[in-house]
């Protein structure tokens, strides 16, 4: 008798652990493919950082279709054979929806062809502008590409410090190469041709060949094209110390949060185009003060786009009332002035969702909004 | 000629500190036959003992360098009984293997101790150099190539005047002999550890100003270190330090007049031609002798 009484309690224990199962509604997962370790690792936790404070945020709020967002998050090494792994985990797992790919363009090439087998839409951050020209379906931009970026440059630099000796520095891994060969363009069709072109890779100790050829040139405007923050540091002391007093305008990294904290006064003055700014916009003050209140550190741009693609991801999702692939990819495509903390998103047909870009200045230290350069769709 | 001087000094610089890892180097192998590929990380994992104590506990900054020091001391100590000592009366194969392990331990549990972020080492000068004619003289990398030369002589002086010196030597040569002769041999191998520690941590806290302190800053030093060590004779002191200057001046030269993302691969030439035509590096003995 009593064997029988527990039983049946046990099996309906069972039955309620079941129901219950069934009825907790399980998390909506996205994939996020990130550096935790390797030459990358502070940007990496910057990213982590934003994009789970926008889940937490549409969480609060109620969650997607009912159901919370959830990140499964899978290290990258900073490498590309890493990233091709971590996308091969995290696809091996048919519960996530959708994927946060890296923001460095050369890993995003690593995943491309493996994006396309595994059909599901991936949100990155890298900016070659050839991403998005792959007739690759599932490739979404978070960022503006570095065609804007290069337009927006140039535009400045010319009308607006009316610069015209041009002297280009770059790493020599996609981000760069594509860049230079942008800019180049960008200058040619205002009738200017670069007075130096200089390439370097990534993680080099010493710049004085570099920063004394630029002196030779007699260039009145550098524009760099680096992706380490500690390059960046180390190119803007050695600038400093042979007296290269040239007007400079530089790619993200610049007024990154490490490498505005590395290289302090070095950095003065100098110019950036950033696609992230607090100032730009309502959406990216309140983001800016957020991240600041729950991180402590001041938000930069690796955080900002992660942040905009988890919030854009859930809108897509509640607009297509489900996390279906093809549903999500039209409902991502029909995004229109949705508001970002990088800017307003509209994504056009190839899968660009950014078209403006923000120029900035280190005022010692500080970096200062000065104008957004919108460009056409 | 400004700029030819200028490119000499940055090449001395870095030349300099590429010596300072190879020393190290050498004396590891010198005595264990054994290529210590955590060398680099030595120097990471000094200067950031360095930024623990300068920066965050606000120690001055000789009593941080001596707490670097003294830091280095017990992690030569402990990677020459963690890494190298269970594995001592194998072939050096898998002592190299446990090094090749050791390094990225190391480097990973500073990420977890200390996290991702870079950090700004000041210099051991409060300016930041002299500005003489057109050359600019960077402060930091007097102090490198002046620390350089004082460790060489010291050096020189420990191993040829003291007794634990020509021990070392000894235990270098033939640990057999030495251990009949009543040298300790077991003591002189983790002195050469502590010390190899030490020269890798003083590398690592001079070069922390310039390049900043990063978990991976080790790495890409030691690989040119290694070249050093071939190019000036693996297993000889003065050859390791000819062949760090050698291969920072013509690094250096080689970015400036040919061509600047080839620069790592100048390094890498000279080892190439240096494997091909004298194996044995400028100082080094005939591999045959040793025989």
């Amino acid at each position: 008798m009593r064997y029988a009484f527990t039983t049946t309690v046990l099996s309906a224990l069972g039955a309620i652990m079941i129901v219950g199962a069934a009825h907790a509604a399980d998390p909506i997962r996205i994939g996020m493919i990130a550096p935790i370790t390797g030459g990358a690792a502070e940007s990496g936790r910057n990213q982590i950082n934003g994009a789970q404070m926008a889940a937490d945020e549409v969480n609060a709020a109620g969650g997607v279709l009912g159901r919370k967002i959830e990140l499964v998050i899978e290290d990258d090494q900073t490498t590309n054979p890493g990233a091709v792994l971590a996308f091969s985990k995290l696809t091996s797992d048919a519960n996530n929806v959708a994927f946060i790919a890296p923001v460095r363009s050369t890993q995003v090439h690593a995943i491309a062809p493996d994006v396309l087998r595994n059909g599901k839409p991936v949100l990155f951050g890298g900016t070659d502008p050839r991403l998005t020209q792959l007739n690759n379906p599932w490739f979404f931009r978070f960022r503006p590409n570095d065609a804007i970026s290069t337009k927006a440059m140039a535009e400045f630099g010319i009308k607006d410090l009316g610069k015209k000796k041009w002297a280009i520095i770059h790493t020599t891994d996609a981000f760069g190469a594509s860049n230079v060969k942008l800019l180049t363009e960008a200058l040619k069709e205002q009738g200017i041709t670069p007075t130096l072109v200089q390439g370097f890779t990534s993680n080099s100790q010493d710049f004085t060949p570099i920063v004394l050829a630029v002196k030779q040139s007699g260039a009145d405007i550098v524009a760099s094209f680096t992706v380490q923050d500690t390059d960046q540091g180390v190119l803007a002391k050695q600038f400093r110390q042979f007296g290269v007093d040239a007007a400079w305008i530089g790619s993200p990294t610049i007024v990154a949060t490490t490498t505005l904290k590395l290289a302090g006064p070095a950095l003065y003055g100098t110019y950036a185009l950033a696609d992230y700014n607090p100032d730009s916009s309502p959406e990216a003050t309140t983001f800016s003060e957020n991240y600041r209140k729950r991180f402590n550190v001041q938000a930069d741009f690796f955080s900002a786009w992660t942040y905009d693609a988890v919030k854009v991801a859930a809108v897509a999702i509640k607009n297509a009332g489900s996390t279906e692939p093809k549903a999500l990819r039209e409902a991502l495509l029909a995004i229109k002035d949705v508001p970002g903390a990088e800017g307003p998103y509209s994504f056009n047909a190839n899968g660009d969702g950014l078209h403006g870009y923000n120029v900035v200045r280190n005022q010692d230290g500080a970096i200062v909004f000065v104008k957004r350069v919108e460009t056409v769709r | 000629m400004d700029i030819l001087l200028q490119l000499t000094f940055a090449g001395i610089g870095m030349g300099s500190i590429y010596a300072l890892v190879a020393l190290g180097l050498v004396l590891i192998y010198r005595a264990t036959s054994v290529v210590n590929f955590a060398q680099g990380d030595f120097a990471m994992f000094a200067a950031f003992l360095m930024v623990l104590a300068h920066l965050h506990l606000g120690l001055p900054y000789w009593a941080s360098f001596l707490v670097a020091l003294a830091g280095m001391v017990a992690f030569g100590l402990i990677f020459n009984y963690g890494v190298y000592y269970p594995l001592r009366n194998r072939s050096y194969l898998p002592v190299l293997i446990s090094t090749l392990g050791a390094s990225i331990v190391i480097q990973n549990s500073v990420l977890a101790a200390y996290g991702p972020h870079p950090a700004n080492l000041p210099g051991a000068l409060s300016f930041q150099g002299f500005q003489v004619g057109s050359v600019f003289l960077d402060g930091q990398y007097l102090v490198i190539i002046a620390a350089t030369a004082a460790l060489v002589l010291l050096q020189h002086l420990f191993f040829e005047k003291t007794i634990v010196g020509k021990q070392l030597q000894a235990t270098s040569q033939d640990k057999e002999m030495a251990s009949l002769l009543g040298v300790p041999v077991k003591i002189m191998i983790a002195i050469t550890f502590i010390y190899s520690a030490v020269l890798g941590g003083v590398a690592g806290v001079l070069v922390g100003p310039i390049i900043y302190v990063s978990i991976g800053m080790g790495g890409a030093i030691a690989l040119k270190a290694f070249a050093a060590t071939i190019i000036g004779g693996f297993g000889d002191i003065k050859g390791a330090i000819i062949g760090g200057v050698v291969l920072g001046i013509i690094e250096t030269f080689g970015a400036a007049f040919i061509s600047v993302p080839y620069k790592d691969a100048f390094a890498f030439i000279v080892l190439f031609a240096f494997l091909m035509v004298r194996p044995q590096g400028i100082f080094g003995e005939k591999i045959a002798e040793k025989a």
